[in-house]
Protein backbone atom coordinates (compact mmCIF):
# COMPACT_ATOMS: atom_id res chain seq x y z
CA UNK A 1 0.00 0.00 0.00
CA UNK A 2 1.41 3.36 -1.07
CA UNK A 3 1.20 6.36 1.23
CA UNK A 4 -0.15 8.49 -1.65
CA UNK A 5 -1.57 7.21 -4.89
CA UNK A 6 -2.94 9.11 -7.88
CA UNK A 7 -4.78 7.11 -10.52
CA UNK A 8 -5.98 8.61 -13.80
CA UNK A 9 -6.31 12.14 -12.43
CA UNK A 10 -7.77 14.76 -14.77
CA UNK A 11 -7.84 18.40 -13.70
CA UNK A 12 -9.13 21.47 -15.50
CA UNK A 13 -8.88 25.23 -15.07
CA UNK A 14 -12.19 26.24 -16.60
CA UNK A 15 -12.12 24.65 -20.05
CA UNK A 16 -8.34 24.14 -20.05
CA UNK A 17 -7.44 20.49 -19.57
CA UNK A 18 -4.26 20.61 -17.45
CA UNK A 19 -3.78 17.10 -16.03
CA UNK A 20 -4.68 14.42 -18.56
CA UNK A 21 -4.63 11.23 -16.53
CA UNK A 22 -1.77 11.48 -14.04
CA UNK A 23 -0.75 8.24 -12.29
CA UNK A 24 1.85 8.30 -9.56
CA UNK A 25 2.54 6.88 -6.13
CA UNK A 26 4.67 7.83 -3.15
CA UNK A 27 5.82 5.29 -0.58
CA UNK A 28 6.34 6.17 3.08
CA UNK A 29 9.87 7.42 3.76
CA UNK A 30 10.61 8.36 0.14
CA UNK A 31 11.48 11.63 -1.52
CA UNK A 32 9.86 11.60 -4.96
CA UNK A 33 10.68 14.33 -7.48
CA UNK A 34 8.15 15.57 -10.01
CA UNK A 35 10.05 17.09 -12.93
CA UNK A 36 9.14 18.63 -16.25
CA UNK A 37 9.18 21.86 -18.20
CA UNK A 38 7.22 24.95 -17.15
CA UNK A 39 3.49 24.64 -17.60
CA UNK A 40 3.22 20.85 -17.82
CA UNK A 41 1.11 20.57 -14.64
CA UNK A 42 3.55 20.01 -11.77
CA UNK A 43 2.09 22.67 -9.47
CA UNK A 44 -1.43 21.73 -10.56
CA UNK A 45 -0.69 18.15 -9.46
CA UNK A 46 0.13 19.38 -5.95
CA UNK A 47 -2.92 21.67 -5.89
CA UNK A 48 -5.08 18.77 -7.04
CA UNK A 49 -3.81 16.50 -4.26
CA UNK A 50 -4.66 19.24 -1.73
CA UNK A 51 -8.12 19.70 -3.32
CA UNK A 52 -7.34 23.35 -3.94
CA UNK A 53 -8.09 22.57 -7.58
CA UNK A 54 -10.20 19.40 -7.31
CA UNK A 55 -9.97 16.80 -10.08
CA UNK A 56 -12.88 16.07 -12.41
CA UNK A 57 -11.85 12.44 -12.89
CA UNK A 58 -9.59 9.92 -11.22
CA UNK A 59 -8.80 8.89 -7.68
CA UNK A 60 -6.40 10.25 -5.09
CA UNK A 61 -5.85 8.16 -1.97
CA UNK A 62 -3.75 8.88 1.09
CA UNK A 63 -3.23 5.88 3.37
CA UNK A 64 -5.96 4.16 1.35
CA UNK A 65 -8.47 6.93 2.11
CA UNK A 66 -9.87 8.95 -0.78
CA UNK A 67 -9.07 12.67 -0.69
CA UNK A 68 -11.40 13.57 -3.55
CA UNK A 69 -14.33 15.65 -2.33
CA UNK A 70 -12.71 16.66 0.96
CA UNK A 71 -12.17 20.31 1.88
CA UNK A 72 -8.54 21.44 1.77
CA UNK A 73 -8.38 21.84 5.55
CA UNK A 74 -9.62 18.26 5.91
CA UNK A 75 -6.83 17.07 3.60
CA UNK A 76 -4.31 18.97 5.73
CA UNK A 77 -5.76 17.45 8.92
CA UNK A 78 -4.92 14.00 7.51
CA UNK A 79 -1.22 14.88 7.52
CA UNK A 80 -0.45 16.53 4.17
CA UNK A 81 1.62 19.70 4.34
CA UNK A 82 2.28 22.21 1.56
CA UNK A 83 5.32 24.37 0.93
CA UNK A 84 4.09 26.47 -2.01
CA UNK A 85 6.30 27.87 -4.75
CA UNK A 86 5.69 31.53 -3.90
CA UNK A 87 6.09 30.89 -0.12
CA UNK A 88 2.69 32.40 0.73
CA UNK A 89 3.73 33.93 4.04
CA UNK A 90 1.09 35.64 6.13
CA UNK A 91 3.02 38.86 5.66
CA UNK A 92 1.25 40.84 8.41
CA UNK A 93 1.78 38.08 10.98
CA UNK A 94 5.07 37.71 12.81
CA UNK A 95 7.44 34.83 12.14
CA UNK A 96 6.29 33.14 15.34
CA UNK A 97 2.60 33.65 14.49
CA UNK A 98 3.16 32.11 11.05
CA UNK A 99 4.60 29.04 12.76
CA UNK A 100 1.87 28.92 15.42
CA UNK A 101 -0.80 28.99 12.70
CA UNK A 102 0.75 25.82 11.25
CA UNK A 103 0.80 23.84 14.50
CA UNK A 104 -2.54 22.05 14.82
CA UNK A 105 -2.39 21.13 18.52
CA UNK A 106 -1.88 24.03 20.98
CA UNK A 107 -0.05 21.63 23.31
CA UNK A 108 2.60 21.13 20.62
CA UNK A 109 3.42 24.83 20.13
CA UNK A 110 6.49 24.79 22.35
CA UNK A 111 8.02 21.73 20.68
CA UNK A 112 7.04 22.95 17.22
CA UNK A 113 8.70 26.32 17.71
CA UNK A 114 11.82 24.60 19.08
CA UNK A 115 11.98 22.36 15.99
CA UNK A 116 11.64 25.34 13.65
CA UNK A 117 14.21 27.45 15.45
CA UNK A 118 16.70 24.58 15.71
CA UNK A 119 16.33 24.00 11.95
CA UNK A 120 16.63 27.69 11.07
CA UNK A 121 18.25 29.71 13.91
CA UNK A 122 17.79 32.97 11.99
CA UNK A 123 14.03 32.57 12.46
CA UNK A 124 14.44 32.66 16.23
CA UNK A 125 16.31 35.96 15.92
CA UNK A 126 13.42 37.30 13.80
CA UNK A 127 10.58 35.65 15.69
CA UNK A 128 8.76 38.91 16.45
CA UNK A 129 9.30 40.44 13.01
CA UNK A 130 6.50 40.65 10.42
CA UNK A 131 7.04 37.84 7.90
CA UNK A 132 6.51 40.28 5.03
CA UNK A 133 9.70 42.12 5.99
CA UNK A 134 11.95 39.01 5.77
CA UNK A 135 14.36 38.50 2.87
CA UNK A 136 13.43 35.99 0.16
CA UNK A 137 15.72 33.35 1.63
CA UNK A 138 14.38 33.85 5.14
CA UNK A 139 10.83 33.62 3.83
CA UNK A 140 11.69 30.31 2.16
CA UNK A 141 13.15 29.05 5.44
CA UNK A 142 9.95 30.09 7.20
CA UNK A 143 7.86 28.32 4.54
CA UNK A 144 9.83 25.12 5.05
CA UNK A 145 9.73 25.47 8.82
CA UNK A 146 5.96 25.93 8.62
CA UNK A 147 5.77 22.63 6.76
CA UNK A 148 7.99 20.90 9.30
CA UNK A 149 6.09 21.96 12.41
CA UNK A 150 2.72 20.88 11.03
CA UNK A 151 2.94 17.28 12.21
CA UNK A 152 2.74 16.15 8.58
CA UNK A 153 3.37 12.68 7.17
CA UNK A 154 3.76 13.91 3.61
CA UNK A 155 5.13 17.27 2.49
CA UNK A 156 4.25 18.64 -0.95
CA UNK A 157 7.20 20.90 -1.74
CA UNK A 158 6.92 23.23 -4.73
CA UNK A 159 10.05 24.85 -6.21
CA UNK A 160 11.85 25.49 -2.91
CA UNK A 161 14.96 26.95 -4.62
CA UNK A 162 13.16 29.30 -7.00
CA UNK A 163 14.59 32.82 -6.99
CA UNK A 164 17.13 32.19 -4.23
CA UNK A 165 20.87 33.00 -4.15
CA UNK A 166 23.18 29.94 -4.46
CA UNK A 167 24.25 30.06 -0.81
CA UNK A 168 20.64 30.17 0.33
CA UNK A 169 19.81 27.28 -2.00
CA UNK A 170 22.50 25.25 -0.25
CA UNK A 171 20.93 26.05 3.14
CA UNK A 172 17.48 25.13 1.86
CA UNK A 173 18.80 21.87 0.38
CA UNK A 174 20.41 20.99 3.70
CA UNK A 175 17.19 21.72 5.57
CA UNK A 176 15.11 19.63 3.17
CA UNK A 177 17.64 16.81 3.31
CA UNK A 178 17.45 16.83 7.10
CA UNK A 179 13.65 17.00 6.99
CA UNK A 180 13.48 14.07 4.57
CA UNK A 181 14.80 11.85 7.35
CA UNK A 182 11.58 12.53 9.26
CA UNK A 183 8.92 13.07 6.62
CA UNK A 184 7.98 11.76 3.16
CA UNK A 185 8.17 14.32 0.34
CA UNK A 186 6.76 14.89 -3.10
CA UNK A 187 9.09 17.51 -4.54
CA UNK A 188 8.59 19.76 -7.55
CA UNK A 189 11.95 21.29 -8.46
CA UNK A 190 13.44 22.85 -11.62
CA UNK A 191 16.92 22.84 -10.10
CA UNK A 192 18.01 19.39 -11.36
CA UNK A 193 21.10 18.91 -9.19
CA UNK A 194 19.04 19.70 -6.10
CA UNK A 195 16.21 17.40 -7.17
CA UNK A 196 18.55 14.54 -8.00
CA UNK A 197 20.43 15.02 -4.76
CA UNK A 198 17.28 14.79 -2.63
CA UNK A 199 15.04 12.37 -4.53
CA UNK A 200 14.94 8.57 -4.38
CA UNK A 201 12.64 8.32 -7.38
CA UNK A 202 11.34 10.66 -10.05
CA UNK A 203 8.36 11.20 -12.32
CA UNK A 204 8.56 13.30 -15.46
CA UNK A 205 5.44 15.16 -16.52
CA UNK A 206 4.84 16.34 -20.06
CA UNK A 207 1.59 17.87 -21.35
CA UNK A 208 -0.31 16.80 -18.25
CA UNK A 209 0.79 13.15 -18.33
CA UNK A 210 3.51 11.12 -16.64
CA UNK A 211 5.86 10.20 -19.50
CA UNK A 212 8.72 8.62 -17.58
CA UNK A 213 9.59 7.50 -14.08
CA UNK A 214 12.22 5.52 -12.28
CA UNK A 215 15.00 5.47 -9.70
CA UNK A 216 17.07 8.64 -9.51
CA UNK A 217 20.28 6.62 -9.90
CA UNK A 218 19.10 5.49 -13.35
CA UNK A 219 18.72 9.08 -14.47
CA UNK A 220 22.23 10.07 -13.54
CA UNK A 221 23.45 7.11 -15.59
CA UNK A 222 21.23 8.07 -18.55
CA UNK A 223 21.39 11.84 -18.70
CA UNK A 224 19.73 12.04 -22.12
CA UNK A 225 16.58 10.47 -20.71
CA UNK A 226 15.99 13.49 -18.51
CA UNK A 227 17.15 16.19 -20.91
CA UNK A 228 14.66 15.11 -23.57
CA UNK A 229 11.81 16.31 -21.37
CA UNK A 230 13.44 19.09 -19.40
CA UNK A 231 15.19 21.16 -22.09
CA UNK A 232 13.29 24.28 -23.06
CA UNK B 1 -15.60 87.41 17.32
CA UNK B 2 -13.45 84.55 16.09
CA UNK B 3 -10.60 85.70 18.32
CA UNK B 4 -12.88 85.85 21.35
CA UNK B 5 -14.21 82.39 20.57
CA UNK B 6 -10.67 81.07 20.20
CA UNK B 7 -9.73 82.50 23.60
CA UNK B 8 -12.76 80.84 25.14
CA UNK B 9 -12.08 77.56 23.31
CA UNK B 10 -8.55 77.44 24.66
CA UNK B 11 -9.56 77.74 28.31
CA UNK B 12 -8.95 74.55 30.27
CA UNK B 13 -12.62 74.04 31.06
CA UNK B 14 -13.86 74.37 27.47
CA UNK B 15 -10.97 72.49 25.87
CA UNK B 16 -11.26 69.68 28.43
CA UNK B 17 -15.00 69.48 27.85
CA UNK B 18 -14.48 69.27 24.07
CA UNK B 19 -11.86 66.52 24.52
CA UNK B 20 -14.16 64.44 26.77
CA UNK B 21 -17.00 65.01 24.32
CA UNK B 22 -14.72 64.00 21.44
CA UNK B 23 -13.59 60.84 23.22
CA UNK B 24 -17.22 59.91 23.92
CA UNK B 25 -18.12 60.41 20.25
CA UNK B 26 -15.03 58.38 19.28
CA UNK B 27 -16.12 55.60 21.62
CA UNK B 28 -19.54 55.49 19.96
CA UNK B 29 -18.00 55.54 16.49
CA UNK B 30 -15.59 52.75 17.33
CA UNK B 31 -18.43 50.66 18.75
CA UNK B 32 -20.58 51.27 15.68
CA UNK B 33 -17.70 50.59 13.28
CA UNK B 34 -15.86 47.72 14.98
CA UNK B 35 -18.31 45.05 13.80
CA UNK B 36 -18.25 46.45 10.30
CA UNK B 37 -14.46 46.58 10.19
CA UNK B 38 -14.23 42.93 11.25
CA UNK B 39 -16.62 41.87 8.49
CA UNK B 40 -15.58 44.34 5.80
CA UNK B 41 -11.91 44.48 6.67
CA UNK B 42 -11.18 40.84 7.36
CA UNK B 43 -13.64 39.10 5.05
CA UNK B 44 -14.05 41.72 2.32
CA UNK B 45 -17.83 41.51 2.67
CA UNK B 46 -19.76 44.76 2.28
CA UNK B 47 -22.52 44.39 4.86
CA UNK B 48 -25.09 47.08 4.19
CA UNK B 49 -27.35 45.49 6.81
CA UNK B 50 -24.91 46.52 9.58
CA UNK B 51 -26.87 49.67 10.49
CA UNK B 52 -30.17 47.77 10.55
CA UNK B 53 -28.73 45.18 12.90
CA UNK B 54 -27.43 47.98 15.14
CA UNK B 55 -31.00 49.30 15.18
CA UNK B 56 -32.33 45.82 16.06
CA UNK B 57 -29.78 45.74 18.92
CA UNK B 58 -31.09 49.09 20.17
CA UNK B 59 -34.67 47.83 20.23
CA UNK B 60 -33.76 44.47 21.78
CA UNK B 61 -31.66 46.17 24.46
CA UNK B 62 -34.49 48.61 25.06
CA UNK B 63 -36.99 45.79 25.33
CA UNK B 64 -34.88 43.98 27.93
CA UNK B 65 -34.54 47.18 29.95
CA UNK B 66 -38.22 48.14 29.71
CA UNK B 67 -39.27 44.65 30.81
CA UNK B 68 -36.85 44.44 33.76
CA UNK B 69 -36.70 48.02 35.06
CA UNK B 70 -39.50 49.58 37.09
CA UNK B 71 -39.83 53.06 38.54
CA UNK B 72 -38.41 51.85 41.82
CA UNK B 73 -35.33 50.09 40.41
CA UNK B 74 -32.17 51.49 42.02
CA UNK B 75 -29.64 53.27 39.73
CA UNK B 76 -26.89 50.72 40.21
CA UNK B 77 -29.34 47.86 39.59
CA UNK B 78 -30.35 49.61 36.35
CA UNK B 79 -26.70 49.81 35.40
CA UNK B 80 -26.22 46.12 36.16
CA UNK B 81 -29.30 45.22 34.11
CA UNK B 82 -27.92 47.32 31.26
CA UNK B 83 -24.70 45.28 31.23
CA UNK B 84 -26.77 42.09 31.27
CA UNK B 85 -28.80 43.49 28.36
CA UNK B 86 -25.62 44.23 26.38
CA UNK B 87 -24.38 40.66 26.92
CA UNK B 88 -27.75 39.12 26.01
CA UNK B 89 -28.13 41.29 22.88
CA UNK B 90 -24.55 40.51 21.89
CA UNK B 91 -25.25 36.77 22.24
CA UNK B 92 -28.57 36.92 20.35
CA UNK B 93 -27.18 39.01 17.50
CA UNK B 94 -24.09 36.81 17.30
CA UNK B 95 -26.34 33.79 16.77
CA UNK B 96 -28.39 35.73 14.21
CA UNK B 97 -25.18 36.77 12.43
CA UNK B 98 -23.99 33.17 12.29
CA UNK B 99 -27.30 32.11 10.79
CA UNK B 100 -27.21 34.91 8.21
CA UNK B 101 -23.65 34.06 7.15
CA UNK B 102 -24.21 30.35 6.74
CA UNK B 103 -27.53 30.61 4.93
CA UNK B 104 -27.35 33.62 2.62
CA UNK B 105 -23.85 35.20 2.65
CA UNK B 106 -21.72 32.06 2.20
CA UNK B 107 -23.16 31.06 -1.20
CA UNK B 108 -22.09 34.46 -2.57
CA UNK B 109 -18.39 34.38 -1.65
CA UNK B 110 -17.31 33.30 -5.12
CA UNK B 111 -19.39 35.96 -6.83
CA UNK B 112 -18.60 39.64 -7.51
CA UNK B 113 -19.09 42.09 -4.56
CA UNK B 114 -22.23 43.55 -6.17
CA UNK B 115 -24.09 40.39 -5.14
CA UNK B 116 -23.20 40.94 -1.47
CA UNK B 117 -24.14 44.61 -1.72
CA UNK B 118 -27.53 43.85 -3.24
CA UNK B 119 -28.21 40.99 -0.83
CA UNK B 120 -27.31 42.92 2.34
CA UNK B 121 -29.17 45.98 1.06
CA UNK B 122 -32.22 43.78 0.53
CA UNK B 123 -31.72 42.38 4.02
CA UNK B 124 -31.81 45.95 5.36
CA UNK B 125 -35.19 46.54 3.74
CA UNK B 126 -36.56 43.28 5.15
CA UNK B 127 -35.25 43.95 8.69
CA UNK B 128 -36.58 47.50 8.75
CA UNK B 129 -39.99 46.44 7.51
CA UNK B 130 -40.22 43.64 10.08
CA UNK B 131 -39.25 46.09 12.85
CA UNK B 132 -41.90 48.57 11.63
CA UNK B 133 -44.55 45.83 11.70
CA UNK B 134 -43.60 44.75 15.23
CA UNK B 135 -43.56 48.37 16.43
CA UNK B 136 -46.97 48.88 14.86
CA UNK B 137 -48.36 45.91 16.77
CA UNK B 138 -47.22 47.48 20.05
CA UNK B 139 -48.26 51.01 19.06
CA UNK B 140 -44.73 52.46 18.97
CA UNK B 141 -43.67 55.21 16.58
CA UNK B 142 -40.89 53.92 14.29
CA UNK B 143 -39.52 57.35 13.40
CA UNK B 144 -39.11 58.75 16.92
CA UNK B 145 -36.88 57.53 19.73
CA UNK B 146 -38.35 54.94 22.08
CA UNK B 147 -38.81 57.11 25.16
CA UNK B 148 -39.71 54.24 27.51
CA UNK B 149 -36.34 52.64 26.79
CA UNK B 150 -34.54 55.95 27.23
CA UNK B 151 -36.32 56.41 30.57
CA UNK B 152 -34.68 53.28 32.00
CA UNK B 153 -31.38 55.16 32.16
CA UNK B 154 -30.42 55.93 35.77
CA UNK B 155 -30.68 59.57 36.77
CA UNK B 156 -26.98 60.00 37.56
CA UNK B 157 -26.09 59.26 33.90
CA UNK B 158 -28.06 62.34 32.94
CA UNK B 159 -26.07 64.61 35.22
CA UNK B 160 -22.76 66.40 34.78
CA UNK B 161 -19.66 65.61 36.76
CA UNK B 162 -16.82 68.02 37.57
CA UNK B 163 -13.33 66.82 36.67
CA UNK B 164 -11.37 69.76 38.07
CA UNK B 165 -12.24 72.70 35.83
CA UNK B 166 -13.77 70.42 33.23
CA UNK B 167 -17.48 69.71 33.25
CA UNK B 168 -18.43 66.42 31.56
CA UNK B 169 -21.47 64.22 31.48
CA UNK B 170 -21.50 60.89 33.31
CA UNK B 171 -22.93 59.43 30.12
CA UNK B 172 -19.86 60.55 28.18
CA UNK B 173 -17.56 58.87 30.70
CA UNK B 174 -19.72 55.73 30.54
CA UNK B 175 -19.47 55.68 26.74
CA UNK B 176 -15.70 56.17 26.88
CA UNK B 177 -15.45 53.25 29.33
CA UNK B 178 -17.52 50.92 27.12
CA UNK B 179 -15.67 52.00 23.97
CA UNK B 180 -12.32 51.32 25.65
CA UNK B 181 -13.47 47.90 26.89
CA UNK B 182 -14.70 47.06 23.36
CA UNK B 183 -11.41 48.06 21.73
CA UNK B 184 -9.32 46.17 24.29
CA UNK B 185 -11.58 43.11 24.01
CA UNK B 186 -11.37 42.94 20.21
CA UNK B 187 -7.64 43.64 20.23
CA UNK B 188 -7.03 40.88 22.80
CA UNK B 189 -9.22 38.45 20.86
CA UNK B 190 -7.43 39.10 17.58
CA UNK B 191 -3.88 39.12 18.93
CA UNK B 192 -3.94 36.93 22.02
CA UNK B 193 -6.15 33.98 21.08
CA UNK B 194 -5.63 31.08 18.73
CA UNK B 195 -8.88 31.86 16.96
CA UNK B 196 -7.79 35.46 16.46
CA UNK B 197 -4.61 34.15 14.85
CA UNK B 198 -6.70 31.99 12.50
CA UNK B 199 -8.87 34.99 11.63
CA UNK B 200 -5.86 37.14 10.74
CA UNK B 201 -4.22 34.32 8.77
CA UNK B 202 -7.44 33.41 6.96
CA UNK B 203 -8.22 36.99 6.05
CA UNK B 204 -4.76 37.47 4.52
CA UNK B 205 -4.58 34.22 2.52
CA UNK B 206 -7.57 31.91 2.85
CA UNK B 207 -6.12 29.26 0.54
CA UNK B 208 -2.84 28.97 2.45
CA UNK B 209 -4.67 28.96 5.77
CA UNK B 210 -6.83 26.06 4.53
CA UNK B 211 -3.72 24.16 3.49
CA UNK B 212 -2.47 24.53 7.08
CA UNK B 213 -5.63 22.80 8.35
CA UNK B 214 -7.60 25.92 9.29
CA UNK B 215 -11.32 25.70 8.53
CA UNK B 216 -11.57 29.11 6.89
CA UNK B 217 -15.31 28.89 6.26
CA UNK B 218 -15.91 28.36 9.96
CA UNK B 219 -13.53 31.23 10.76
CA UNK B 220 -15.50 33.57 8.49
CA UNK B 221 -18.78 32.46 10.08
CA UNK B 222 -17.35 33.37 13.50
CA UNK B 223 -16.07 36.74 12.23
CA UNK B 224 -19.44 37.61 10.68
CA UNK B 225 -21.32 36.47 13.78
CA UNK B 226 -19.09 38.49 16.12
CA UNK B 227 -19.36 41.52 13.85
CA UNK B 228 -23.15 41.39 14.03
CA UNK B 229 -22.99 40.78 17.79
CA UNK B 230 -20.89 43.95 18.15
CA UNK B 231 -23.39 45.88 16.03
CA UNK B 232 -26.13 44.78 18.43
CA UNK B 233 -24.10 45.71 21.52
CA UNK B 234 -23.42 49.15 20.00
CA UNK B 235 -27.15 49.55 19.37
CA UNK B 236 -27.93 48.84 23.01
CA UNK B 237 -25.50 51.58 24.08
CA UNK B 238 -26.99 54.04 21.56
CA UNK B 239 -30.46 53.30 22.92
CA UNK B 240 -29.53 55.24 26.10
CA UNK B 241 -28.03 58.19 24.20
CA UNK B 242 -30.62 60.93 23.57
CA UNK B 243 -28.84 62.09 20.41
CA UNK B 244 -29.28 58.62 18.88
CA UNK B 245 -32.01 56.58 20.64
CA UNK B 246 -33.86 53.46 19.50
CA UNK B 247 -35.69 54.27 16.27
CA UNK B 248 -35.84 52.86 12.75
CA UNK B 249 -33.80 55.75 11.25
CA UNK B 250 -30.95 54.71 13.57
CA UNK B 251 -30.07 52.14 10.89
CA UNK B 252 -29.11 54.77 8.33
CA UNK B 253 -27.75 57.18 10.95
CA UNK B 254 -25.17 54.60 12.09
CA UNK B 255 -24.34 52.93 8.78
CA UNK B 256 -22.84 56.03 7.17
CA UNK B 257 -20.48 56.99 10.04
CA UNK B 258 -19.48 53.33 10.35
CA UNK B 259 -18.42 53.15 6.71
CA UNK B 260 -16.64 56.50 6.97
CA UNK B 261 -14.63 55.35 10.00
CA UNK B 262 -13.71 52.02 8.35
CA UNK B 263 -12.66 53.70 5.09
CA UNK B 264 -10.70 56.51 6.80
CA UNK B 265 -8.90 53.97 9.00
CA UNK B 266 -8.08 51.76 6.05
CA UNK B 267 -9.66 48.51 4.99
CA UNK B 268 -8.37 45.45 6.76
CA UNK B 269 -7.02 47.09 9.89
CA UNK B 270 -8.69 47.25 13.27
CA UNK B 271 -5.97 49.61 14.50
CA UNK B 272 -6.89 51.97 11.65
CA UNK B 273 -10.55 51.88 12.68
CA UNK B 274 -9.67 52.84 16.26
CA UNK B 275 -7.48 55.75 15.13
CA UNK B 276 -10.06 56.85 12.55
CA UNK B 277 -12.78 56.82 15.20
CA UNK B 278 -10.59 59.09 17.33
CA UNK B 279 -9.91 61.44 14.40
CA UNK B 280 -13.55 61.59 13.33
CA UNK B 281 -14.87 61.85 16.90
CA UNK B 282 -12.49 64.66 17.80
CA UNK B 283 -13.13 66.53 14.54
CA UNK B 284 -16.85 66.19 15.21
CA UNK B 285 -16.53 67.47 18.80
CA UNK B 286 -14.26 70.41 17.91
CA UNK B 287 -16.39 71.58 15.00
CA UNK B 288 -19.58 71.07 16.98
CA UNK B 289 -18.23 73.44 19.66
CA UNK B 290 -17.19 76.01 17.06
CA UNK B 291 -20.40 75.92 15.09
CA UNK B 292 -22.50 76.14 18.24
CA UNK B 293 -20.46 78.79 20.08
CA UNK B 294 -18.91 80.97 17.39
CA UNK B 295 -20.39 80.42 13.95
CA UNK B 296 -23.87 79.30 14.99
CA UNK B 297 -24.52 76.86 12.16
CA UNK B 298 -25.47 73.61 13.84
CA UNK B 299 -25.89 71.58 10.65
CA UNK B 300 -22.25 71.89 9.68
CA UNK B 301 -20.62 69.40 12.14
CA UNK B 302 -22.28 66.51 10.31
CA UNK B 303 -20.57 67.61 7.13
CA UNK B 304 -17.22 67.30 8.90
CA UNK B 305 -17.47 63.50 8.80
CA UNK B 306 -17.70 63.62 5.03
CA UNK B 307 -14.98 66.25 4.84
CA UNK B 308 -12.63 63.95 6.75
CA UNK B 309 -13.56 61.13 4.35
CA UNK B 310 -12.97 63.25 1.23
CA UNK B 311 -9.62 64.59 2.46
CA UNK B 312 -8.49 61.07 3.39
CA UNK B 313 -9.47 59.63 0.02
CA UNK B 314 -7.58 62.41 -1.79
CA UNK B 315 -4.43 62.40 0.36
CA UNK B 316 -4.25 58.71 1.26
CA UNK B 317 -6.77 56.62 -0.71
CA UNK B 318 -5.93 53.38 1.11
CA UNK B 319 -6.81 55.02 4.46
CA UNK B 320 -4.62 55.80 7.46
CA UNK B 321 -3.39 52.23 8.02
CA UNK B 322 -4.86 50.50 5.01
CA UNK B 323 -3.43 47.67 2.98
CA UNK B 324 -3.86 47.32 -0.78
CA UNK B 325 -6.22 44.35 -0.69
CA UNK B 326 -8.47 42.88 1.96
CA UNK B 327 -10.46 39.75 2.57
CA UNK B 328 -10.22 36.47 0.82
CA UNK B 329 -12.40 33.47 0.53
Amino acid sequence: MSLLELDGVHTYYGDSHILEGVDLSVEAGEVVALAGRNGVGKTTTLRTILQLTPPREGSITFRDESLVGLETHEVAERGLGWIPEDRRMFSQLSVEENLRAAIPDPDDVRDGLRLAFDSFPILEERRGQDAGTLSGGQQQMLAIARGLVGDNDLLLVDEPSEGLAPQIVADVAEALSKASEEVTMLLVEQNLPLALDLADRFYILDKGCVVDDGETAAVTADDERFRRYLSA
Amino acid sequence: MIVEALAEFLTLGELGGVIVNGLAKSALYVMIASGLTLIFGLMGVLNFAHGSLTMVGAYLGGLLMVVTVTGGTAPLTRLGLFFVAIVVVFALLTMLGGAIETTIIRPLYDRPPIYQILLTFGLTLVIEEVVRIVLGVYGLQPLSDWQAALATKPQFLREPVALGPVSAGWMSLFQILLGTVTVLGIWAFLTRTRYGLYIRAGSEDAEMASALGIDVRQVFTVVFALGIGLAGAAGTLLMWDPTWGASVPLAAETLLPAFIVVIVGGLGTFRGTVVAALVVGMADAVTTWWFQNAIEFTGLPELVLFLVLVVTLIVRPQGLFGVEEVGGH
